[in-house]
């Protein structure tokens, strides 16, 4: 769900697996250049319609598959994916875009070892993204939908039917609802869990401290060969 | 899908004729009444400048980003001008449809299962051409027409590794597509025309299946 702390809790997930020295990448769902042009051309002259909404997104998720994800997976490393084909099923499916069409469109996303559905009540995402907001924009709010005249009441049955798409899959077993609620700490802990439940990282290969320690010495802003761990100060 | 207009696709590779002929069709049938609409690659008003602006990067992405970056904008143009026109009583010509962009990929090892799948939904053509012409005559076409236009890589298929050489790339790609588009074209029934003849004989040609389709159609301007 929007507002669920899904990209904060991603990130402490990946920087965990880091700090084991397992091969993990993380990757967003970041629009590609040409597609945030062709998106934009299409929200301000709100053109964008259902089908060409979901084609253009499968084609980002597309760059992002052929670029990040597969690769990674080839070489047996570990992929945290800031979202997936579940949202295009949930936001394109609460467009009224059949679900074979989505299916289709995404068959060459496998089904990941696990997807964590972070899981909060409609209100407290609606609570989270828009109050306090001005104004929602009009295609985040489903106003392309025509369901309502009033973006925030449009953004809320949005959501609801969002929500709703994540509870079937939950049912047919192809992701695992992880409740959100609570601090971060505690989300984190139940995200870990659940990782160890479904994870087996026994054949997955560690990778060589001595190219981790170069990589942390080059991205560190201490420099560490005349560091001498501030005992002398 | 039923709808009161009809959809003329007119399919083939680049320089075959394709545009000219769509254009020569749509002018006979305005004289004959119909109203008409153009449609075709990279014209949607989603994706077209973006497609034609951006040619050399979207041929850096991979086969189903570049797939889906084309059924966009052909399902702009089907969603905003095609349904609505077929509606109205509407002839839509399609300078360029659903295969084009299959084969084009289907050459570079893209799945033509998957990618015909990002067109279920789109409106079945009422009368489909595909023009074809030997791989000289096409590279005749480009280096000796009026203005010496560049090869293009692309067009040549030199992402294919076929030669080091661009003519030769072209010659054996095109061999390759015109093959694909005869065999994809026979398979959806569509009328095989070969432009070697000359404009009139190929625009005749053209005519003899397309008008079976819009005979109920045609106002009589005498003399037709």
């Amino acid at each position: 769900m929007d507002g669920s702390g899904k990209s904060t809790q991603a990130k402490l997930l990946y920087h965990w697996l880091r700090a084991k020295g397992l091969p993990v990448f993380h990757t967003e769902w970041n629009s590609s250049k040409i597609v945030k042009e062709a998106t934009k051309i299409g929200k301000n002259s709100r053109r964008l319609l259902p089908i060409t909404f979901h084609m253009i997104h499968a084609a980002d998720f597309a760059d992002r598959w052929a670029q990040q994800i597969e690769p990674v997976l080839e070489i047996g490393g570990i992929v945290i994916c800031d979202r997936y084909k579940y949202t295009a099923m949930a936001r394109d499916g609460s467009r009224d875009v059949p679900r074979d069409i989505i299916e289709a469109t995404y068959s060459f996303a496998r089904e990941p070892d696990l997807t964590l559905y972070f899981d909060v009540p409609v209100d407290t995402s609606f609570d989270r993204i828009a109050k306090g907001r001005p104004k929602l924009k009009f295609y985040e709010a489903g106003m392309d939908m025509g369901w309502t005249t009033d973006p925030f009441e449009s953004y809320r049955i949005f959501q609801g039917k969002v929500s709703e798409i994540y509870a079937g899959l939950v049912e047919d077993g192809r992701i695992v609802r992880l409740d959100a609620q609570g601090t971060v700490a505690e989300v984190q802990t139940r995200v870990r869990e659940t990782f160890d439940e479904h994870i087996d990282l026994s054949s997955t290969q560690v990778i060589d401290q001595s190219d981790r320690l170069a990589q942390n010495l080059s991205e560190s802003d201490i420099d560490w060969l005349t560091y001498s761990g501030g005992e002398d100060q | 899908m039923s709808h009161a207009g009809k959809l003329i696709v007119i399919e083939g590779p680049d320089h075959v004729g394709r545009t000219l002929h769509a254009r020569l069709l749509s002018a006979r049938l305005k004289a004959n009444g119909i109203a008409t609409h153009t449609i075709g690659l990279a014209r949607s008003d989603l994706m077209g400048g973006l497609v034609k602006s951006r040619t050399a990067d979207i041929h850096q992405l991979n086969w189903r980003t570049r797939s889906l970056l084309y059924a966009t904008d052909l399902h702009d143009q089907i969603k905003h001008e095609a349904e609505p026109l077929l509606g109205a009583g509407f002839v839509v010509i399609a300078d360029r449809y659903t295969l084009t962009p299959r084969i084009r990929e289907q050459v570079r090892g893209g799945d033509g299962e998957w990618i015909d799948s990002l067109y279920t939904n789109t409106p079945d053509p009422d009368a489909m051409i595909v023009l074809h012409a030997g791989p000289r005559r096409l590279l005749n076409r480009i280096m000796f027409g009026e203005r010496l236009e560049a090869l293009n890589h692309f067009e040549a298929g030199m992402d294919l590794a076929l030669s080091t050489s661009i003519t030769s790339s072209f010659l054996q790609y095109q061999k390759i597509l015109r093959q694909k588009f005869q065999e994809a074209g026979k398979k959806a029934g569509a009328t095989l025309i070969p432009t070697r003849q000359t404009v009139e004989e190929v625009h005749d040609r053209i005519w003899e299946s397309v008008r079976p389709v819009v005979e109920h159609m045609l106002q009589p301007i005498g003399g037709n």
